[in-house]
Order: structure tokens, then C-alpha cells, then sequence
């Protein structure tokens, strides 16, 4: 969300006070990139539990048709019941919306999912490992500045 | 020189008070963003949606069946209204960022008035 701020200034021109202000700012930014790394691969796996439910070769015991299942009532309070159709599943798309789809297309869904949340890692990815190289910059001018 | 001080002090407690109204404004704006993100993802997997697919929308605690039509019509709704949110934001954060640039520098006329004025000047608050 912060603009990338194209703009180069000469570190060699700042105080050292300047510095230190400076690798906090980087330092505050870092933080909260690494916490958005986090959460999207939380959420990714997330999603890859749900795929790996509904990908074939590994299905959900649950998913099978005319298997015994317990249904949660409450908390603590479970019924039994069958699987009349175990070829549907209802997927939550977001802001309160769900659709049925076949165990086919749900599967797409999560992959899709997972492998856009993947290319948002990655450029996470680049974009942490370029506010680290800023930072072990400013740390580097912070200590020279100091020597001198 | 007591008159400067006190005038510096009122500007420097206006000058947080537009950091305090620009961070909630911005903390709006990346709201904004996720939910229009989020919106934007929904009317992704309409467009996607084939033929025997249904729509349900979670009232309360149940889910109800609803048209392609009436649930497109939802999202659009909410986007175009996310849109005008975001648009409005946008302008505030504008307006607040020129505040406080504005104020920064009435800050500093005060704090040269107050150096003119002899003895050390006491540093008030004026870090950006």
C-alpha cells in the first residue's frame, strides 16, 4: 500500500539522527509486510486444506456418498446422517455469498485460489526482500555516520 | 514570548490532531480496499459461474438460494458504492496531507519567532 517512492536521496547527506529516523520508518514497514506474509500463507493454506478435501485422489472420507457421517447440531449435540449427494459442495466465494458447484469446479476454485495467493507471496516476496536491502543500507550509513 | 509558546502549543495539538484524522482516514481506505477487493473476487466467480451452479446468500444463519441477476446486481451495487467511499477517502487523506504540510510550516515560523525571541527554545513537538 505504500507508494513506491521512486525517489533517491543520498544517505551520505543525512544526519545521523535523520538515519535512525529513517530505518524506523523501514523498520515499522518491514514489520508490517512480514505480517501480511504471514496472513496470506495462512490463508493460502487455508485453502489448501479445502482443496485437498475435495481433490479427488485424497477426498474427504466424508465425501463419499451413502457413507455415515455426524452432522453437528451444536457444539457438543451431533446426529447421524448419510451423504445423499456427495457430488455437489457449497463454497463460500466471499461477503456472504456461497455457491453449490460439483466437486469438479471447486476444486478449480481452490486452485485458483491458491495460486493467486501464491503469485501474491512472491511479490511479497520481492518487495520484503527489497525494503531489506534498503534498510541494511541505512543501518550501514547509520554506522558509518557514527564513525565519522 | 509567552504568547508565542502558547500559540505554538495550540498548533502543535491541532498539528496531532490532523496526524490522528489522517491515520484513521487511511486506516478507512485500506478498509475500503479489502472489501473492494473482496467484492471484486465475488463478481469474478459470477462471471465464472456455469449452468446448475446456485447462488446462496448467508442471512443470518441460514443460507438462501438467490438469482445470478439479483446476487450481480448486490455486488455491482456494493462495488459502485465502495468506488464513491474510496473516492471520497482519497480526497480527505489529500486534504489532510495539505493541512498538516500547512501547519508543519506554521510550526516552524513559531519555533523561528520563538528562537528570534532569545533563550533556548524548548522543542515542541514537530516531528513529522
Amino acid at each position: 500500500m505504500a507508494s513506491g517512492n521512486s525517489e533517491t536521496i543520498n544517505l551520505d547527506t543525512l544526519s545521523a539522527q535523520q538515519l535512525s529516523q529513517v530505518k524506523k520508518q523501514l523498520d515499522e514497514e518491514l514489520e508490517h509486510l512480514t505480517s501480511s506474509f504471514t496472513q496470506l500463507h495462512a490463508a493460502q493454506s487455508k485453502f489448501r486444506d479445502c482443496l485437498r478435501c475435495v481433490q479427488d485422489k485424497n477426498k474427504s472420507p466424508a465425501l463419499r456418498e451413502n457413507n455415515s457421517i455426524l452432522v453437528p447440531l451444536t457444539n457438543s449435540l451431533y446426529v447421524r446422517g448419510t451423504l445423499s449427494d456427495a457430488s455437489h459442495v457449497v463454497v463460500d466465494i466471499g461477503t456472504g455469498f456461497y455457491v453449490e458447484k460439483d466437486i469438479k469446479s471447486a476444486a478449480a476454485f481452490y486452485e485458483n485460489k491458491v495460486g493467486e495467493l501464491g503469485a501474491s507471496i512472491k511479490d511479497l516476496e520481492a518487495i520484503v526482500q527489497g525494503k531489506t536491502n534498503n534498510l541494511r543500507v541505512v543501518e550501514e550509513g547509520i554506522i558509518n555516520s557514527m564513525r565519522s | 514570548m509567552a504568547e508565542i509558546q502558547a500559540r505554538l502549543q495550540s498548533l502543535s495539538e491541532e498539528f496531532t490532531k490532523f496526524q490522528q484524522e489522517l491515520q484513521t482516514a487511511v486506516q478507512s481506505r485500506q478498509k475500503l480496499e479489502a472489501q473492494k477487493q473482496e467484492n471484486a473476487n465475488v463478481q469474478k466467480e459470477f462471471e465464472r459461474l456455469k449452468d446448475g451452479e446456485n447462488i446462496y446468500k448467508l442471512v443470518g444463519p441460514v443460507l438462501l438460494k438467490q438469482d445470478k441477476i439479483e446476487a450481480e446486481s448486490t455486488v455491482n451495487g456494493r462495488l459502485e458504492f465502495i468506488g464513491k467511499e474510496l473516492e471520497r477517502t482519497e480526497d480527505q487523506i489529500k486534504d489532510l496531507q495539505e493541512k498538516i504540510e500547512k501547519k508543519k510550516g506554521e510550526i516552524i515560523q513559531a519555533q523561528a519567532g520563538l528562537q528570534a525571541g532569545g533563550g533556548a527554545p524548548g522543542k515542541v513537538a514537530a516531528k513529522g
